[in-house]
């Protein structure tokens, strides 16, 4: 047997036959757009003012850095460290608003899901919310908080709270009433009912909702910084693109997209996964 | 000495979820259960039945009438009194183990002694070996047996049961039938079994309550004193005294059903 028989058996083994496959006909396109990418740098199709080659992309990095006095100095947000203060800006932005926004789209989308007033009282407001999209609220958040971080977090926290509201209301109202009844039986006061039953049973639900809350988010942040930003990846895409700086652009667009593939599919898949498998609730078309 | 469960003059009336008009369910209702007995309670589907082992559970309020264990009147859920529900109430994210001990949990009791009960009601509804289950995984008899456990580690004054075994296959109801009749024998619950099933009431009850339809009123009470212990299917199939109470009760049901018309 060849080696490179051998090597593919022992990778099949490793990886598992189906999830090889799935990675590598994901991997295609990628590799196609990277292909293609080589290419037109080797042959200058579009010129670089347009497509730049990916050393320079890369360089940019180091360009944005250069006055950053190392590691220590990027991770304390020295004033050198360009690239890294960006990044750490909009992941910090995101942070903070997950912080607040997650416990309070959870707290009200349980208390919606158990009472069938407030969830009337606030389903409307809230699809009235959902149907303007966070970027719409950007030249009002302007208005009232001026460009920086109070703006951004206004526009992130807008989505976040409203897509875990409604997603945690569909949870709690997805579990059988029967679970509330039994655990009241047991002697189980209101609070016992919230902890024991509605938020475990929810929490499928929760977890899509904190996924496509970061998703909707992430787009949110990076427009919101593009125009009522100072800091941050959009915010860096923007004056990038205003100062002809194509390589910046294309680093930044790129971060962005990597930094919520990771967070998505180390993170936030393995916990949807999780929450769904090990307790049996798959949603079944009923 | 007093009855374990006391029902007084219980009526309800509910409005209908749909149409908004109003639904005679029961019609002063009053029963006894004794310390340790088991009462059955038959009747025809819609008969209300359900109706008072909600209002009994405290799930459902009241307002005519008593309801009272142990000498108490009782309004709104309680550990006095424990419920084995029709459906699956078991929660599928906690274990066979920690459902079992969930009443327990609720109450405060220290992790220590809170394994020690639950051991020993998974022993006695025969889950060893699947503790760390969960629901899932089991089949629809072995959940309500989980049900049970869970029911009985709480330690309740009275047990009330919602048709538990109306969702499982014939062959795993006789068998979950004789299982109670041997838990019952083992704790001395004073229980209170909901069914539509005639033979099961024949075969469970020390005392069976025959309902009319609704609006729902005690027709009739037939006490069946048949020792707990001779009380195995196999034997009892062909008993006399077992199948003259079965067939008192049926037609007893049977009237309830006729008078019901083609509607």
């Amino acid at each position: 047997m060849s080696t490179i028989q051998e090597l593919s058996i022992a990778v099949q083994r490793r990886f598992g036959r189906q999830r090889l496959r799935r990675i590598i006909l994901g991997a295609i396109p990628f590799v196609t757009l990277a292909f293609l990418w080589y290419l037109n740098t080797a042959n200058e199709w579009l010129p670089p003012v347009y497509i730049p080659p990916f050393a320079s992309v890369w360089e940019a990095i180091f360009l944005l850095e250069e006055e950053c006095m190392g590691f220590m100095d990027a991770l304390t947000m020295g004033s050198g460290c360009m690239f890294t203060n960006h990044v750490f800006s909009s992941l910090g932005r995101v942070g903070l608003s997950l912080l607040i926004g997650l416990p309070l789209g959870i707290a009200f989308g349980v208390v919606a899901g158990m009472n069938r007033r407030i969830a009337n009282a606030l389903e409307p407001l809230g699809i009235f919310a959902n149907s303007i999209s966070g970027i719409a609220w950007l030249p009002l958040a302007i208005v009232w908080f001026g460009i920086g971080t109070a703006t951004t977090i206004f526009i992130l926290l807008n989505t976040i709270f409203w897509l875990v509201f409604f997603n945690t209301l569909l949870g709690v109202r997805s579990v059988p009433r029967v679970y509330e009844n039994s655990v009241r039986t047991l002697g189980g006061s209101r609070w016992n009912v919230i902890t024991q039953v509605y938020f475990p049973g929810a929490l499928p639900s929760i977890v899509t909702g904190i996924r496509m809350s970061m998703g909707f988010g992430w787009r949110a942040l990076i427009a919101a910084e593009m125009i009522g930003g100072d800091s941050g990846l959009g915010f860096m895409i923007f004056v990038s693109a205003s100062e002809y700086k194509v390589e910046e652009v294309f680093l930044g667009v790129l971060v962005i997209a990597l930094i919520w593939m990771f967070t998505d599919r180390t993170m936030l898949v393995p916990l949807e996964k999780w929450t769904i498998q090990r307790w049996g609730l798959v949603w079944r078309p009923s | 000495m007093q009855a374990k469960l006391v029902v007084q003059g219980l009526t309800h009336h509910y409005p209908d979820e749909y149409t908004g008009e109003d639904v005679h369910a029961l019609d002063n209702v009053s029963l006894e259960v004794e310390d340790g007995i088991f009462a059955a309670v038959v009747g025809p589907s819609g008969c209300g039945k359900t109706t008072l082992l909600n209002i009994l559970a405290g799930l459902l309020p009241y307002r005519e009438g008593h309801v009272k264990v142990d000498g108490v009147d009782v309004h709104g859920p309680g550990p006095d009194r424990g419920v084995v529900f029709q459906e699956h109430a078991i929660l599928p994210w906690r274990s066979v183990a920690r459902n079992i001990g969930h009443g327990l949990e609720i109450q405060g009791v220290p992790a220590d002694e809170r394994q020690r009960k639950v051991a020993e009601f998974v022993e006695l509804v025969g889950l060893g070996g699947f503790e760390d289950r969960y629901p899932h995984e089991l089949s629809g008899g072995m959940k309500q047996r989980v049900s049970l456990a869970r029911t009985l580690c709480s330690n309740p004054i009275v047990m009330l049961m919602d048709e538990p075994f109306a969702a499982v296959d014939a062959q795993t109801r006789i068998t979950l039938q004789e299982e109670l009749n041997r838990i019952a024998i083992a704790t001395r619950k004073t229980i209170l079994f909901i069914t539509h099933n005639v033979d099961e009431a024949a075969f469970l009850g020390d005392k069976c309550f025959i309902f009319t339809r609704r609006p729902g009123k005690l027709k009739a009470t037939v006490k069946i004193n048949i020792p707990r212990d001779r009380r195995i299917w196999k034997d009892l199939i062909n008993d006399s005294e077992f199948t003259n109470h079965r067939d008192e009760i049926l037609t007893l049901v049977r009237e309830e059903v006729s008078t019901l018309g083609d509607d």
